[in-house]
Order: structure tokens, then C-alpha cells, then sequence
């Protein structure tokens, strides 16, 4: 079997270069290969480092936008405890009951403290 | 051939040397940008590149004992103006003074200055924002900034106090409190596009700041209204220069009104002169006058130097006293301790306290608080003026039984009957209950704090005894007395000190009344007093009425009904007219079922409860409306003391 290798090896020129040649040509592919891929993942880190600085941004916009509606939900909701507060005040209330609905100060015997 | 590679030779030298030019320019370029100028360039690129973004301090609000808030802060916009950037000042001035509502002059002047920055009007409405955008003027801007809004207006302003224009406490429990409820500034620099957007890479934890504490005080905000509704009617009535009233829960010390006409709206606090700002309740001191004799009393009884049978003669209302005559308003021969107190004789009290000597009377009238602060949480307390006895005259000692020559504040007073009416404890009044930050946590928690026993128990219960007698038939605050409640009180009518030349003002008077109701189980002390009052000065006539209009108000609103409902007739009242009465024999028992359980059914809540507790039952109550179900059923046995269940029905 060797010797039928030699042979074959010893048709196309002298078999030690032959040999070489292919060793070479396929660290070269090897090589290649590697650099290939090595420029795809830094290629692909240089993509998902661009990606997610947008993600960062983008959220950076949401936030901002949310942390704006959250203040401003916050003022208005203060409005509106401001709002009832001054339409539920005391004044006011006995103020309407007596000129809207007619009401007034209930005698002593009328007022019944309920258990 | 060897010339031609010469040739190229030379061009490639001439090449490098280009490219080691225009590197070596590029070099220096570098150099001057990020060396040099680099920080000046970095600087400007953040300037345009980063804002901060601020958060305003959110200041607590400040709720009554119910949770009704009675100070609350918004955001609201000021506006400025960066004159320099003005491009015409006078035109400016013109279109912000109308759009403001300001004076035209006024705005000029201020805008004609060196100042980089110049405030043009703090707070403004949104109206006001509206028509400022809209003049859409170079170096006009507008800057948020936190207001207060007093939701009640007026209510308890003094009590409350105010806030000045950078949100600071000033007053009142805003002033006193300001470190737990003003809250902190939080700043953040973030980045921003090219169209001013926001954009928050660093997150939101910085922005984060906690708001300020939330205030809860004792005060209730309906009560309250009653009082200084009540207050104002009577301060006009009698045309009084001025009015106060404190009312207090005697065995905890929480303050459950302070008013003090006339009042001021803390929303516009600027519009008011300041005297109006101050609590007089508790930065002002006056004579007391009658309302101070039971100080006298009490140090008696508790010393044990005079008991309730002993007689005192009151000389028919003329007593010569070291130097000076003691005069009572009606003439009395021999009156006990309790009938002197109910008269209000000066004679009578003066010889009491004079049993006492002067130590004595001295470490009682500190023992009550007079001379110290109360400790009340509030800002610029007044400790009185109580004289040392060493610098007591003779008289003196006579002077300082009727309340005269001596100072107190009004809530000084009130503690000390309080103390009578707790049954002899000292406490310290407050008017904040909590401090709770905005995650729950309780900052600050006041309870009921026993300063020091005054008198024994049996002492109280004489005083009180004492001063119901007051406010019994014949008694000078028989006008403080209700229908149903037991009523322990003393009038005061005290003359009013010249400041200026010394002794008394022959015709202004200080009427007062303080007392304490039901007085077998106090449940409220009240003071009120009138400053200088025209129509009548005498506390019996101008102060005890105002008592009994508030306290019957305040007894109602806490739900304590008069005590002697269960023998009381049944008050009439006319059936409305939505009543559906399935049994026109309701509750009033026929002949043959006499004695069986009532029937309640087709009442309305008021009459069946009436009606029930007359029968002397104990009522529990389902709904509200008309009585369309009872347990127990109409006509099965019962007795005095049965639970009755009622359920009721909108009609």
C-alpha cells in the first residue's frame, strides 16, 4: 500500500514538496477560515455593540418620555386632591346645603347619635 | 532604464514626503484640538450636547386628623426675563405688563438693569402662561417652580402658617415642620438630540428624590369651621376688636380647633398686615382675670388649707386690701368656696388665697403651667409673666387671685382646666399627630404626654363640682349652659393693662369663658375669649353664649349625645312625607299587645333610634333610610337593656 502511494506521490513531482504544498495550501484555508470568522464575530460584536447602544438610546427616549408622563400624571392627580379638597370644604358644603338644597341647623331633638 | 527608476524613485520620495506633510498637519491639528483646545471644545460640546434635568422638591402635604388635606403643592411656572437677550426693552415691558396684569412703569424699570436675570412675576396662572408663550419674545422664559394652595382658604391660617416663594416654611406648622415636609432638590445631566429631546441613558435613580413628609394633624377640619364660623359671628355681634378660641381633648392634649379672628387666607398671605399672621393663641399673653380664680381654688382645696363648707365673708362687695380696695360686681355677705366661684367674688377669692400665703399659691400656679411654654408644637410659644413672690407686694398676692398682674396665653390656660378636667394631669398640647414620609414610615408620632400632676383626683372632682355650680341657675355662666350636657366653666372679664401710663383702661375689657363638657366625662375643653368687646364686656353676656354654641356643635359632630336621653320626653317630630307606614300603630304598642315587643317598622332612622333608646335598647343599625325589618319581631317579649336590630331602606 505504501508503496503504491509512493508511486502515485512520485507521478506528479517529488513527494515531499507535493506533500508540503498541500500542507500549505491548507493551513492557508485554515487561516483564511479563522480570519474570516474572527472578522465575523468582531463584525457581529461591533453590530450588537451598535444594537444595543441604540436599544440604550432608545429606552433612553422612553424613559425620558415616561418620566415626563409620570410627573405630569403626578401634577394633575395633586390638582385634582386640590380640586376636591376646595369643592369638599366645610364652608362650601354648608354653603350649597343651605342654598341649594334648603337644609339648615337641625334642633336639638332632631340630631339622634346613632349607637 | 536606470534613469526612469531614478525617476520614480524621486516620486515616491516626493509622495512620502506630501503624505508625511499632510499627516504631520494633521499631527498638529490634532494636537491643538484635543491638547490645547480641548478642554474649551469638550466644554462646548457638552454644553450643546448635555442639560440638566432638575426635579423640584415635592413639599408634604398637610392633611386634619380625618385626612383632609388643608395644604397641598402644585407646580406652577414664573416668569423671567435675561434683559441683555431683550431686544426691545420697552415693547417688552408693555406686552408682558398686559399679558401679566402688571404695571407697565414698574415692569420697565425693572427690566432696564445690568442684572443677567430678573424675575418678572413668581406663580403664574396658566391664563397668564398661555398669553406669555404666545408673545413669543427672545429672552422672555418661564421656570417651574412649586406652589401652596390652602384648599380651605382661611381655615386654621395661623395654625397652618404659609410658605414664601422659594417653598421655604415661614409660619405656623409649615415653619415648625419645615425640615420633615419641604423635600430635596434632585438634579441629573442627561444627554440630548438635536431636537432638545431627552435622552436618560443614565437612568432615573438620581431624579428619584423622595417628596417631603406628609403632616396629619389633630386638628379636625369640620369642627374647626365651626369654631371660627361661630367666632366670627359673635366678635361681630358684640363688635369685638378681636377673638380666640382653643379647644382641646382634656386626657390626651391634642388640639382639636385654634382660631383667631380676625383671620387671614394663607393663599395670599402678603395681602394681610402681618399682625394677622400670628397664632395669638399661643404668642400672645393677657390678663386673665376671673377665668384665673380657680387657680386660687385649686391650690386651696389640693393644700387641704380650706374645705367646702368654710364660709368667707366678701365685706358686701368693698374690701380695703394693702393699700388698695377690692370691689366685687354684686354685693355678698358669707359665701363658701364653691358659692364664691359661682359669683366670682374678688373679695371672697382674695381671702382664700391669702390662707394660702404666697409660696404656696406661687408653686401651684406653676404646677398648673403658667410662666413656661406648653411645649406646644408650634412656632413662637410665650411663656407668660408669673412674678417672683419674693417681688410680690401684699396686694399683689390679692391681684394675682383674679387674674390680674399676671400674663398667660390662651392655651395655657385651657391646659390648666384640662387638667381639672382629666382629673389633675398636666399634659403637653399638640397639634401634629404624625410625620409620615412618602413610603409609610412614621418620622415623628406624638401621644398624649403627662407633663406632671397637678392636683389629686379628689381636688379635680371638687373643682369640677365647683364649676358647675358656675354654670348653674344663678351662676355668672349660666348663658354656657345646655340642654342635656353638664357644663363645667368659669367666665373672666378682665380689664385690659395701659401699656403706656400704667394701671387698667377704664372701658376695655377682655370677656372670656373656659370650661370643659359633659363635665362628669370631659370629652372637650374649650376657651374663648373677645378682645375688647362694645355691645357688653362681660364674659357671662359675650363669651359664655359663643362657649355654648361651639361646644354643642363640637358635641354633635363627635357624636356625644345629651345623657339624659333615656328620661327625656320624646322630642316631636312630623313624619315625612316619603314615610311608607305599613302600620299606622308603629311603635306605639296597641292595647292588646302592651306589653309585647314594639313595632318600628316604616320609621325613619331617627325616629326608630329615638324612639329605641327611650325604651332604653340597644340599637344596632343595617342601611340607611326607613325601618323595613326588625329583630326582635314586633310583639315578642323584651325588656330594658334587649339589643334591637334594625334594617333599613332608601324609601
Amino acid at each position: 500500500m505504501t508503496v503504491a502511494l509512493s508511486r502515485r506521490r512520485g507521478a506528479v513531482g517529488s513527494p515531499r514538496r507535493q506533500e508540503k504544498g498541500r500542507a500549505g495550501e491548507r493551513d492557508w484555508i485554515g487561516n483564511f477560515l479563522a480570519t474570516i470568522f474572527l472578522v465575523a464575530c468582531l463584525v457581529s460584536l461591533a453590530l450588537v455593540h451598535v444594537w444595543l447602544r441604540l436599544q440604550v438610546i432608545h429606552l433612553g427616549y422612553v424613559l425620558s418620555t415616561t418620566s415626563k408622563l409620570q410627573g405630569q400624571l403626578e401634577q394633575v392627580n395633586r390638582e385634582l386632591k386640590l380640586e376636591l379638597a376646595t369643592l369638599t370644604s366645610p364652608d362650601r358644603l354648608e354653603e350649597l346645603a343651605r342654598s341649594r338644597l334648603g337644609l339648615r341647623e337641625p334642633e336639638q331633638g332632631q340630631v339622634v347619635i346613632l349607637p | 532604464m536606470k534613469g526612469s527608476s531614478k525617476a520614480i524613485r524621486s516620486r515616491l520620495v516626493l509622495a512620502g514626503a506630501v503624505f508625511l506633510m499632510m499627516f504631520l498637519a494633521v499631527g498638529l491639528r490634532a494636537f491643538q484640538l484635543q491638547i490645547i483646545q480641548g478642554e474649551k471644545l469638550k466644554r462646548l460640546g457638552e454644553r450643546q450636547r448635555l442639560q440638566e434635568w432638575t426635579v423640584l422638591p415635592k413639599r408634604g402635604s398637610i392633611l386634619d386628623r380625618n385626612g383632609e388635606p388643608l395644604a397641598i403643592s402644585l407646580e406652577a411656572q414664573s416668569v423671567y426675563v435675561r434683559p441683555r437677550r431683550l431686544k426691545d426693552p420697552e415693547r417688552a415691558a408693555a406686552q408682558l405688563a398686559k399679558a401679566l396684569g402688571m404695571r407697565q412703569k414698574q415692569l420697565r424699570r425693572r427690566l432696564k438693569t445690568e442684572k443677567p436675570f430678573v424675575w418678572v412675576k413668581r406663580q403664574v396662572t396658566p391664563r397668564e402662561v398661555q398669553r406669555v408663550r404666545a408673545l413669543r419674545l427672545a429672552g422672555v422664559g418661564m421656570y417651574y417652580e412649586p406652589k401652596r394652595y390652602y384648599p380651605h382658604g382661611r381655615l386654621a391660617g395661623q395654625m397652618i402658617g404659609f410658605v414664601g416663594s422659594d417653598s421655604q416654611g415661614l409660619e405656623g406648622v409649615e415653619g415648625y415642620y419645615d425640615k420633615f415636609i419641604r423635600g430635596e432638590f434632585g438634579s441629573l445631566v442627561v444627554e440630548q438630540d438635536a431636537l432638545g429631546r431627552k435622552v436618560m441613558v443614565q437612568g432615573v435613580e438620581r431624579l428619584e428624590v423622595p417628596p417631603g413628609a406628609d403632616i396629619h394633624l389633630t386638628l379636625d377640619a369640620s369642627i374647626q369651621s365651626l369654631v371660627e364660623k361661630q367666632l366670627e359671628a359673635t366678635v361681630t355681634r358684640f363688635r369685638a376688636k378681636a377673638g380666640t378660641a382653643v379647644l382641646v381633648k382634656p386626657f390626651t392634649g391634642e388640639v382639636l380647633a385654634m382660631a383667631n379672628f380676625p383671620f387671614f387666607n394663607p393663599n395670599s398671605f402678603t395681602r394681610f398686615p402681618s399682625h394677622r399672621w400670628r397664632n395669638r393663641s399661643v404668642t400672645d399673653s393677657f390678663e386673665p382675670g376671673s377665668t384665673f380664680k380657680i387657680i386660687g381654688a385649686a391650690a386651696a382645696l389640693d393644700e387641704g388649707i380650706v374645705g367646702k363648707e368654710d364660709l368667707f365673708y366678701c365685706e358686701l362687695g368693698r374690701y380695703s386690701y394693702g393699700g388698695r380696695v377690692i370691689r366685687d360686681e354684686k354685693k355678698h355677705g358669707w359665701l363658701t368656696l364653691d358659692k364664691i366661684m359661682k359669683y366670682s367674688s374678688n373679695i371672697g377669692l382674695t381671702k382664700v388665697v391669702e390662707k394660702l400665703t404666697k409660696d404656696r399659691y406661687f408653686k401651684y400656679i406653676q404646677k398648673f403651667g403658667f410662666g413656661q411654654p406648653t411645649g406646644i408644637d408650634l412656632p413662637g410659644e410665650a411663656k407668660g409673666l408669673v412674678r417672683s413672690p419674693s417681688r410680690w407686694t401684699r396686694v399683689d398676692l390679692a391681684a394675682h387671685a383674679f387674674g390680674q398682674g399676671i400674663a398667660v396665653t390662651p392655651v395655657q390656660l385651657v391646659m390648666a382646666y384640662a387638667a381639672i378636667a382629666n382629673g389633675g394631669f398636666l399634659m403637653r398640647p399638640y397639634v401634629v399627630r404624625r410625620v409620615v414620609d412618602s413610603e409609610g414610615k412614621v418620622l415623628v408620632e406624638h401621644e398624649s404626654h403627662v407633663v406632671r400632676r397637678v392636683i389629686s383626683e379628689k381636688t379635680a372632682r371638687e373643682l369640677t363640682s365647683i364649676l358647675t355650680g358656675v354654670v348653674s341657675d344663678g351662676g355668672t355662666g349660666v348663658r354656657a349652659g345646655m340642654e342635656g350636657f353638664q357644663v363645667a366653666g368659669k367666665t373672666g372679664t378682665a380689664q385690659k393693662a395701659d401699656l403706656i401710663n400704667g394701671g387698667y383702661l377704664p372701658e376695655k375689657r377682655i370677656a372670656s369663658f373656659v370650661g370643659f363638657v359633659p363635665a362628669e366625662d370631659p370629652r372637650m375643653v374649650l376657651l374663648v375669649l373677645l378682645d375688647e368687646p362694645e355691645v357688653s364686656v362681660y364674659g357671662g353676656v359675650v363669651a359664655a353664649p359663643l362657649f355654648r354654641a361651639i361646644a354643642r356643635g363640637t358635641l354633635r359632630h363627635l357624636g356625644i349625645g345629651p345623657q339624659w336621653r333615656a328620661t327625656m320626653p320624646l322630642p316631636v317630630v312630623s313624619r315625612p312625607k316619603m314615610v311608607r307606614v305599613e302600620d299606622e300603630t308603629a311603635a306605639v304598642p296597641r292595647r292588646k299587645r302592651a306589653f309585647g315587643f314594639p313595632n318600628f317598622q316604616g320609621l325613619s332612622m331617627r325616629e326608630a333610634v329615638t324612639r329605641a333608646s327611650a325604651l332604653m335598647l340597644k340599637v344596632t343599625v343595617r342601611g340607611h333610610g326607613y325601618v323595613v325589618g326588625q329583630s326582635p319581631a314586633p310583639g315578642s317579649g323584651w325588656r330594658h337593656g334587649s339589643t334591637l336590630t334594625l334594617t333599613l331602606k332608601d324609601g
